[in-house]
């Protein structure tokens, strides 16, 4: 499915950018390798959710809660482990997406994997506190819909934040949805990666913080949940 | 025909217990327009790319509401359920027949509201299921619906690689998506001219894939050949 949206949707979709967008980011599908990574990372570490959910529903987390760890053990390595999985899905992703658009420094290699190892974690965290959260399965695929829609789709995964904030500022768009797509930890990710490669956005700090908080709160929070939750009878 | 008519019946009833699949699919689609296509269609240099879009994505949301009777013959496959259709009063062909027309009719119950909010848009109005079986539904609907002129005209297709332009000429979601398109006004892009191509070819798929499916279903069934 990734695959098929860079070699497929991509290449049709840079033939069809109008002047002033290919002036801005020169390739559509330069610019959407990164994106296809970081949704990779996404759908790859949202999964432990789905898991988690299903072990709650058949009462697994009885067993779970047996097992001779600590809560903040058990819960932390749910977490940890859903971000390293995010992160194995996607490393072939990545390295695919940098022999099409090249390889950064090594010490941008070496940000862009801690940033996305937070993401993943973040991401996965994010998860774990639905699947908690929600009694049936049916409120979490809908939970997990809107969250999955709402951040691949109001982002810079598929097209420049500028135009989300043109969009803004002619009044076709939320202010709140612009906003929420300006903070996005995708739209981080996926312009950081492009900023150390094309220069275009150029490089932030707020792109990294942006990730950074996005992982820390969800992990904090996935972490609370899963441990007052699933002790809850 | 009475008989005929259950089993169209249990399709349809068996397809609206999947709410999950369908939430998921509807929030998809109105994401795909209030996000997706409204700020692509900034992004692309095809006049009201935006129509052109929503169109394809009505039948985009077909096509995938249609496969999901391969997912329901699958559990049944491994559930043991084939066994209790073919004890029913039902003749093999009534069942295979059924089996087909439900699928697709199921699929026209769901997209029917999402197509007319694509029409209110356009303006015309003024699983638990195999993992292969997901991996191979997921890859289908990957290379069907982006080699097709669902989301992109065809000539762009063709310029950015001939053997996909190619593909997308024969694919049925281009016959679709065509139809619909001169169906519903949005004419300025489609790529065939005459509106009788692609609806014979509609057709065409149709026949061919109702005859492929009953012949299979039926020689399958029979002496526990889905194990």
């Amino acid at each position: 499915m990734n695959l098929a949206d860079l070699f497929i949707m991509a290449v049709v979709y840079n033939r069809m950018l109008s002047p002033a967008i290919t002036e801005q980011i020169r390739s559509y599908f330069n610019f959407f390798a990164p994106g296809l990574a970081v949704t990779g990372l996404f759908a790859s570490a949202f999964m432990i959710g789905r898991e988690i959910n299903m072990e709650r529903r058949n009462e697994v987390h009885h067993y779970m809660l047996s097992l001779p760890m600590t809560r903040f053990e058990l819960a932390f390595g749910r977490v940890l482990s859903g971000g390293l999985r995010g992160m194995m899905y996607m490393a072939p992703l990545l390295l695919t997406c940098f022999i099409f658009i090249g390889f950064p420094s090594a010490v941008q290699l070496l940000v862009i994997l801690v940033v996305l190892f937070a993401l993943a974690l973040g991401i996965s965290g994010l998860s774990v506190a639905i699947a908690v959260s929600t009694s049936s399965l049916e409120k979490f695929i809908t939970a997990r819909g809107l969250v999955y829609y709402t951040l691949f789709f109001c982002s810079s995964v598929f097209y420049p934040l500028s135009l989300i904030q043109q969009l803004g500022i002619e009044g076709k768009f939320p202010a709140v949805l612009v906003n929420f797509a300006e903070v996005n930890p995708l739209s981080s990710a996926s312009d950081m990666i492009r900023s150390f490669r094309f220069g275009i956005p150029p490089f932030s700090f707020n792109m990294i913080v942006n990730v950074l908080v996005f992982s820390s709160a969800f992990t904090l929070c996935a972490i609370f949940a899963y441990i007052k939750l699933m002790e809850r009878q | 025909m009475k008989k005929l008519l259950w089993v169209i019946e249990r399709d349809i009833r068996l397809f609206f217990q999947y709410k999950f699949l369908l939430i998921m699919r509807a929030i998809w689609f109105v994401s795909q327009i209030v996000l997706f296509g409204l700020i692509a269609s900034r992004m692309i240099n095809v006049p009201d790319y935006f129509r052109y879009y929503i169109a394809g994505l009505s039948v985009m949301t077909l096509y995938s509401a249609s496969m999901f009777i391969g997912f329901d013959i699958y559990e049944e496959a491994e559930h043991g359920v084939f066994e209790y259709l073919l004890s029913l009063p039902v003749t093999r062909r009534q069942l295979v027949l059924g089996r087909s027309i439900g699928g697709g009719l199921r699929a026209f119950i769901y997209v029917g509201p999402l197509i007319a909010v694509s029409l209110y848009i356009i303006g015309a109005v003024t699983i638990k299921s195999s993992d292969r079986f997901d991996i191979l539904m997921g890859v289908l609907d990957a290379l069907i619906v982006r080699l097709s002129t669902a989301m992109y005209p065809l000539g762009f297709v063709q310029e950015a690689n001939p053997l996909y332009g190619w593909i997308a000429n024969f694919n049925p979601v281009t016959f679709a998506a065509e139809l619909f398109r001169w169906g519903t006004g949005v004419e300025a892009l489609i790529s065939l001219n005459n509106p009788l191509l692609p609806l014979l070819g509609v057709i065409a798929f149709l026949s061919f894939f109702t005859f492929v499916g009953v012949i299979l279903y039926d020689k399958r069934i029979e002496g526990g050949g889905w194990r």
